[in-house]
C-alpha cells in the first residue's frame, strides 16, 4: 500500500497532465498492473480537472461554425442512410417485378411506335409537298398554256413568220399579242450545235440600239418547239424584227452568231 | 438523468436533432475552455469542430454508466486544443497520434451532484479564486498551457518541489471545497 500511497499523491498532477516524464510513465506503469484504487483515484481526478474548464470566460462561437458541423453531419448522416433505403432483392414482390417489366417493355414498344408514326407522318408530310409543289407547276403550265393558246387563237395577236438563212429549210410561226406576250413555234427544226442553243432577239427599231436578248431553247427530237415570252424586252411598236441566232448554252448578251431565222414585225 | 444521458445515445442513430441539441447545450463551454488555451478564434473554432465531429462519429466511445457527459467532452477538448498549442508551439512532448485519442474514463465522485452549468461554474470559480495566486497560476499554467511541473517551475522560476506543493495543494483544496459544498 506505501507503494500505491506514493502513486496516489500524484493522481491529480497526472490528470492535468503535470507529471514529469518520469513520475508518469512509473504511474502508467502502475496503472497498467491493475490497481483498481489507482484506476478509481484517476479517473476521479480527471473529473475534478474537468471543472477547470468552468474557470474559463464562456464564449460563444460563431454561427457559421455551427452551420458548417450540422452541413457536415447532415451530409454524413444521409450518406449512412442511402444504403438502408433500398429495398433487398428478396423483399420485392414477382408482381411488381411483372410489372416493371411490363412497363419497360411497354415503354420501349411506345418509344418505337412514336418513332414509327413520327417518320409516316414526316414522309407524309414530304408527300404533300411534293403535291403542292406538282401542283403548283402544273397550274404554272397550265396558266402559261392558257397564255399561249390566248396569244395563238386571239385576233388582235400579230403573226410574224421567221424566214431561215437556208431558204429551202423550215420557217418559224410568231404570234404577238400586245397585252399576253409573243410565242414562237418551229417544227423540223434542226438542233443547234453540240452546247449551244437557240436564242431569240427582240431587234429594236432605234438605229443604232443592240438586239435584246431574250429566252433559249432547244428542239425535241422531232425539232419541235414552243417558246413563250410573257413578258418581251420591247414593245411591239419599237421592235423592228424578231430573230434566232445559235447561241453558246446559257446564252448570251449580244448575238455572237448571224441569225438562223428572222422576220420583221409588222 | 440529465438530458445528455438521453441525447448521446441518440447520436449512435445519427440523429442530427440530437448533435444540434449538445451543440446548443455545450458549445460556449467548449469554445469558451479552447479559446482560454488558444488564444485565437479561428483556431478555436477549428478545433471546436474536431472535438464535435469526433463527438458525433465516435459517440459509442462514450460511456454514461462511468461519468457524466460534460466532463468528458470537455476533457476531450481540453487535450485537443492542447496538442495544437504544443503543434504551434513546437513543443511536441507526446506521441503524434495522441490527438486522435478519445478521453479516458472521466468519473464523477461520490460527491458529485448534478449541477446546471451555471452554478457549477460559480462554483468552481469562486474555489479558485479562495486559492493563493502561487497556487492559482501554477494550475492555470499546467490546465490552459499544458506545462509539467518543471516547465512551470522554470516559468515562475521557483524550485520544483514549491511548485509540486502549490498544485497539489491547491487541487486538493479545490476538492475538499466541491465535496464541502456538494
Amino acid at each position: 500500500m506505501k507503494n500505491c500511497d506514493q502513486f496516489r499523491e500524484r493522481t491529480e498532477a497526472y490528470a492535468l497532465g503535470a507529471l514529469d516524464p518520469e513520475e508518469r510513465v512509473a504511474l502508467e506503469v502502475h496503472l497498467a498492473s491493475g490497481c483498481p484504487e489507482c484506476t478509481k483515484a484517476v479517473e476521479e481526478a480527471r473529473w475534478l480537472i474537468s471543472q477547470l474548464a468552468y474557470t474559463a470566460p464562456e464564449a460563444a462561437p460563431s454561427d457559421m461554425l455551427k452551420g458548417r458541423l450540422l452541413q457536415t453531419v447532415r451530409a454524413e448522416a444521409q450518406s449512412q442512410a442511402k444504403p438502408h433505403a433500398l429495398p433487398s432483392k428478396s423483399a420485392i414482390p414477382f408482381w411488381l417485378l411483372a410489372g416493371v417489366a411490363a412497363l419497360v417493355v411497354f415503354s420501349i414498344y411506345s418509344a418505337w411506335n412514336t418513332r414509327r408514326l413520327h417518320d409516316e407522318i414526316r414522309e407524309a408530310n414530304n408527300r404533300a409537298a411534293d403535291l403542292v409543289q406538282q401542283r403548283q407547276k402544273i397550274e404554272q403550265e397550265l396558266l402559261l398554256a392558257k397564255r399561249e393558246a390566248t396569244i395563238l387563237m386571239d385576233p388582235g395577236s400579230v403573226n410574224i413568220a421567221l424566214k431561215g438563212s437556208d431558204a429551202q429549210g423550215p420557217q418559224l410561226k410568231a404570234k404577238w399579242h400586245s397585252e399576253w406576250g409573243v410565242v414562237v413555234m418551229g417544227e423540223n427544226i434542226p438542233m443547234p450545235s453540240p452546247h449551244h442553243v437557240l436564242q431569240l432577239w427582240f431587234i429594236p427599231k432605234a438605229p443604232g440600239k443592240m438586239p435584246m436578248p431574250s429566252m433559249m431553247v432547244r428542239p425535241d427530237a422531232n425539232g419541235r418547239f414552243v417558246l413563250l415570252v410573257s413578258s418581251p424586252p420591247e414593245s411591239m411598236d419599237a421592235t423592228k424584227a424578231l430573230a434566232i441566232s445559235e447561241e453558246p448554252e446559257g446564252g448570251s448578251p449580244w448575238p455572237t452568231n448571224p441569225p438562223r431565222y428572222s422576220g420583221g414585225v409588222s | 438523468m440529465s438530458p445528455d444521458a438521453t441525447l448521446v445515445p441518440r447520436l449512435l442513430q445519427k440523429d442530427v436533432s440530437a448533435f444540434e441539441q449538445l451543440y446548443d447545450r455545450h458549445s460556449r463551454l467548449v469554445y469558451g475552455l479552447v479559446l482560454r488555451i488558444l488564444q485565437q478564434a479561428s483556431i478555436s473554432e477549428e478545433v471546436v469542430q474536431e472535438v464535435f465531429l469526433q463527438l458525433w462519429r465516435n459517440a459509442d466511445q462514450y460511456d454514461p454508466s462511468r461519468g457524466p457527459f460534460v466532463p468528458w467532452l470537455c476533457t476531450m477538448a481540453r487535450n485537443r486544443a492542447l496538442d495544437r498549442l504544443r503543434l504551434k508551439s513546437e513543443r511536441q512532448r507526446r506521441r503524434e497520434d495522441q490527438p486522435d485519442e478519445l478521453p479516458s474514463a472521466v468519473v464523477a465522485p461520490e460527491y458529485e451532484k448534478v449541477l446546471d452549468d451555471k452554478r457549477r461554474a460559480e462554483r468552481v470559480r469562486a474555489l479558485m479564486a479562495s486559492l493563493s495566486p502561487q497556487q492559482k497560476k501554477a494550475i492555470e499554467l499546467a490546465y490552459f498551457e499544458g506545462l509539467s511541473h518543471s516547465e512551470i517551475a522554470a516559468a515562475l522560476e521557483e524550485p520544483l518541489g514549491t511548485v509540486k506543493s502549490w498544485i497539489r495543494n491547491g487541487l486538493l483544496r479545490l476538492k475538499e471545497g466541491l465535496q464541502a459544498t456538494s
